[in-house]
């Protein structure tokens, strides 16, 4: 019945399928994989924020500036294209500010006319990548963190020249800060100090007193029940804080770890990797000296068999499955009322409380435990950076400068200014969200002398790809019970060196 | 020869035509026959497809092609090289790339014969006449594909989780305890299919019209004959709609393969656990987006396109001899 086909047919039938298998992949019923779900960050975080677990809806933004004419800008000047999005500046009640600060300082002066670009948060990233491919790249990115900075940092222009030849000062800024942006190629400058965030701890003080703990230090030294504020005391208090369904706490032998619906201690938000969550253990590199070889820092190794512990054998730190769970906001950890303690930054108080909490609870800040006798506290940091494709490197340090000088922006991103003479200011716009509430302040600001040397998101190679395996590992063990962390290790080891051995971009 | 024959007959009916109308052949030459005018407005109207397809697609394709060729980085364009082959040779010894197809095909094992069933089976059960209010479950099995899929995936993950998902929650009632669905390499694959099976609305909808389309009189003689109903499904249902079920099959198959966001959604785009969800298409991404390697990422895309080609070719080549056409093989 089936006749042997000819020839033609075969070469119609074969190019029909090919149509066909192209046809189906360009209009797939499924979504492409150019369309990637949104990041789950809390989007009123700036840049530094990692992204993981969801509380906010993400904002989708997307505002493409009219095409404005090869020449100058409106106001005569020479145009400078901003782009908004690798970290804070995308919500909805930001973008009304920037473009006001843009309007302003445009109607200001005829110098510089500044054009903004705001895109989606969780596109931002691959937005600006296909902008340098394609030579259409904007001249100003920002504000952008050390991970934003880490990923074009062959694109940044070093800014140390420049800052130079203008005999720019940084006032109100301690040099380390100013060091701290000495993060391009060689060493080179490519941002100037902006907003700092130092990370403390967060507690809710409504479970302290429900449990009839008393309030944690909020200065450095400071006794707790009469003992050194370290990693054990830290441990003691998380484990009472840690309570099953029966009311029993971690402490008990009768509390039952299938059953806990309140927890102790964990670092939201914190990058989901093992080089953010222990940065409070202390300071390393899992890249050695020598710029090529990988290690696994002790700290690191001290921290991570803690995290371990705490979530499989003491049970005061969730699990992936429970952090996911509704019980902690699937995601959403201290705002959700059940979790007693967190480690975080000061981008943190964007996210304290879902809009509508599930428990009104009053909250403190504290400082950071002792690990091993020192206290350690990682340091995001945001800025305003160059790239070096720019055509008009001088519009744009002119603009830079206006732009990191701004109060506005400033309380618009909710960021601590790294100009100590403008924290107050900030301090008192953050309180007004939280009526009733009292934050001390003084907290942050201890917590700035006690910053992570190298920090935690320093330059390793192929940075993305590292920092994903490091991802891989904080997940596995928050997923498994039973591992042999010494063998993980040992395994992470192995994948970072292959990882940092793979072909640099050429 | 029965082709030229028609030619020959359709040229004659022209001819006569012609003389009908009285217009010399001479100075009507360029006048089409019926068949080739229809084969001419057919064109002209698909005509934009045709066009989208040469630019908007082909125009990548060709791109993609070019730049598998080199090693382009997309935040250091302006070193790019040609390097040959030299990516298509790569491909061969990442272990990424093996363990990406690895999880790709597993998957199309278990989630395609599991999509073909349910589509045809929910099918089924709304075209019966048994089925009291046939339309709102139709509109019921059709409305989860008009969800978004970030958004269904995330009240997944809700629906599935180990502590307080509804899932392990009904498990539990009888007594057992649920799995670790999302984190545990050996579950994550069912519950992907599970995820899957919210989106057969469109498997569903061209199954159905297939069934609609099978003579009923079929079923009447064959009724008459004292088939049953499993004798009728397998002996009238099925062949007739053979050619259904292949264009649903080839369709799940390259989809299957297009497979990323619900696994991208699930695992913060990671492959979590352990690599379990690193699907071929979440490698490509990883290697274009997050390493910024386009060239080797566009190596990848051209291995998947081959890889779906073929599987495809063969699917229809074995469909030629199983699938039925009521009009005859064309």
């Amino acid at each position: 019945m089936y006749k042997q086909l000819s020839r033609p047919s075969k070469i119609m039938g074969l190019l029909g399928a090919t149509v066909l298998v192209v046809t189906a992949c360009a209009s797939s019923v499924t979504p492409s994989p150019t369309s990637p779900a949104p990041s789950t960050a809390p989007t009123a975080a700036p840049s530094t924020a990692p992204s993981t677990a969801p509380t906010v809806a993400p904002s989708i933004v997307n505002i493409t500036p009219a095409p404005i004419p090869a020449g100058p800008g409106p106001n005569g000047g020479t145009v400078v294209r901003w782009f908004i999005g690798l970290g804070a500046g995308t919500q909805p009640a930001q973008i009304a500010p920037e473009q006001a600060f843009a309007a302003a300082y445009n109607a200001s002066q005829k110098n510089v006319y500044l054009s903004l670009e705001i895109v989606d948060n969780t596109q931002a990233a691959n937005i600006l990548k296909t902008e340098v491919a394609s030579g259409t790249a904007p001249d100003i990115i920002g504000p952008v963190g050390v991970e934003g900075l880490n990923i074009f940092r062959d694109q940044l222009m070093d800014l140390a020249p420049t800052i130079s030849k203008d005999n720019y000062t940084f006032n109100g800024v301690d040099q380390s800060l100013v060091d701290f942006f000495k993060l391009g190629n060689n060493g080179a400058t490519v941002g100037v100090p902006f907003a700092v965030y130092p990370s403390f701890i967060y507690y809710n003080k409504a479970l302290f007193k429900e449990a009839g703990l008393p309030d944690l230090p909020t200065k450095v030294g400071e006794m707790y029940q009469g003992k050194p504020w370290d990693l054990d005391a830290l441990q003691q208090v998380a484990m009472k804080l840690t309570v099953d369904k029966n009311g029993n706490d971690a402490t008990s032998p009768k509390f039952d770890p299938a059953n806990i619906v309140q927890w102790g201690f964990d670092s939201q938000y914190e990058d989901n990797s093992a080089r953010a969550e222990d940065a409070w253990f202390g300071a390393g590199s899992f890249l050695a000296a020598d710029g090529k070889t990988a290690q696994i820092p002790d700290y690191v190794v001290q921290g991570e068999k803690w995290f371990n512990d705490g979530v499989w054998k003491y049970h005061f730190i969730p699990t992936q499955a429970q952090i996911a769970s509704a019980l902690l906001g699937a995601g959403g950890e201290f705002g959700s009322g059940n979790l007693a303690i967190n480690e975080s930054h000061t981008w943190f108080t964007c996210c304290v409380a879902p809009p509508k909490p599930a428990k009104q609870f009053n909250f403190g800040f504290a400082v950071n435990p002792l690990v091993n006798g020192k206290i350690t506290s990682p340091l995001h940091a945001d800025t305003f950076s160059i790239l070096k494709t720019t055509k008009v490197p001088d519009a744009a340090w002119t603009a830079l400068k206006a732009m990191v000088g701004s109060a506005d922006l400033l309380t618009t991103y909710g960021a601590m200014p790294a100009d100590k003479t403008k924290q107050d200011a900030w301090f008192k716009s953050i309180d007004k969200g939280f009526p009733g509430i009292t934050l001390d302040w003084s907290v942050p600001q201890a917590m700035l002398a006690y910053a992570d040397v190298p920090n935690h998101q320093s330059w390793m190679p192929n940075y993305a790809k590292a920092k994903a395996a490091l991802q891989a590992f904080q997940n596995k063990y928050r997923t498994t019970s039973g591992l042999d962390m010494d063998a993980e290790f040992a395994t992470l080891k192995t994948t970072l060196q292959g990882i940092f051995d793979e072909p640099q971009a050429p | 020869m029965k082709k030229r024959q028609d030619r020959v007959d359709e040229m004659s009916q022209s001819t006569v035509q012609q003389k009908i109308s009285g217009t010399p052949i001479g100075e009507r030459r360029w006048h089409m026959n019926k068949n080739r005018r229809e084969a001419f407005w057919g064109y002209v109207f698909v005509s934009p497809w045709i066009i989208g397809l040469a630019l908007l697609t082909g125009g990548p394709l060709i791109a993609s092609f070019i730049l598998s060729l080199t090693d382009f980085n997309l935040v250091n364009p302006e070193a790019v090289r040609f390097v040959g082959i030299d990516n298509y040779v790569n491909l061969a010894s990442d272990p990424l790339v093996r363990q990406g197809l690895l999880v790709t095909f597993k998957f199309a094992i278990i989630a395609i014969p599991v999509t073909m069933g349910a589509s045809l089976g929910v099918a089924l059960l709304v075209n019966s006449q048994r089925l009291f209010g046939r339309n709102i479950f139709r509109t019921l099995f059709y409305m989860p594909i008009q969800i978004p899929l970030v958004a269904s995936t995330l009240v997944w993950i809700g629906f599935l989780n180990t502590k307080t998902g509804w899932l392990n929650a009904i498990i539990g009632m009888f007594g057992l305890q649920g799995p670790d669905w999302i984190n545990s390499e050996a579950w994550i694959y069912p519950a992907l299919t599970l995820i899957g099976l919210w989106g057969i609305g469109n498997f569903m909808l061209i199954s159905l019209a297939g069934l609609q389309a099978v003579p009923t009189n079929l079923y009447e003689a064959a009724r008459i004959d004292g088939a049953g109903a499993w004798v009728m499904f397998r002996r009238i249902t099925i062949p007739l709609m053979s050619p259904i079920l292949l264009y649903n099959l080839v369709i799940c198959l390259i989809t299957t393969f297009q497979y990323f966001t619900v696994a991208y959604v699930l695992t913060n785009g990671r492959g979590d656990p352990n690599n379990a969800t690193l699907f071929i298409n979440l490698d490509l991404f990883h290697e274009a987006f997050r390493d910024n390697r386009m060239g080797y990422a566009a190596a990848i895309g051209w291995l998947l396109f081959v890889i779906v080609l073929i599987l495809t070719v063969a699917l229809l080549g074995f469909a030629r001899k199983r699938v039925y056409y009521a009009g005859g093989e064309s």
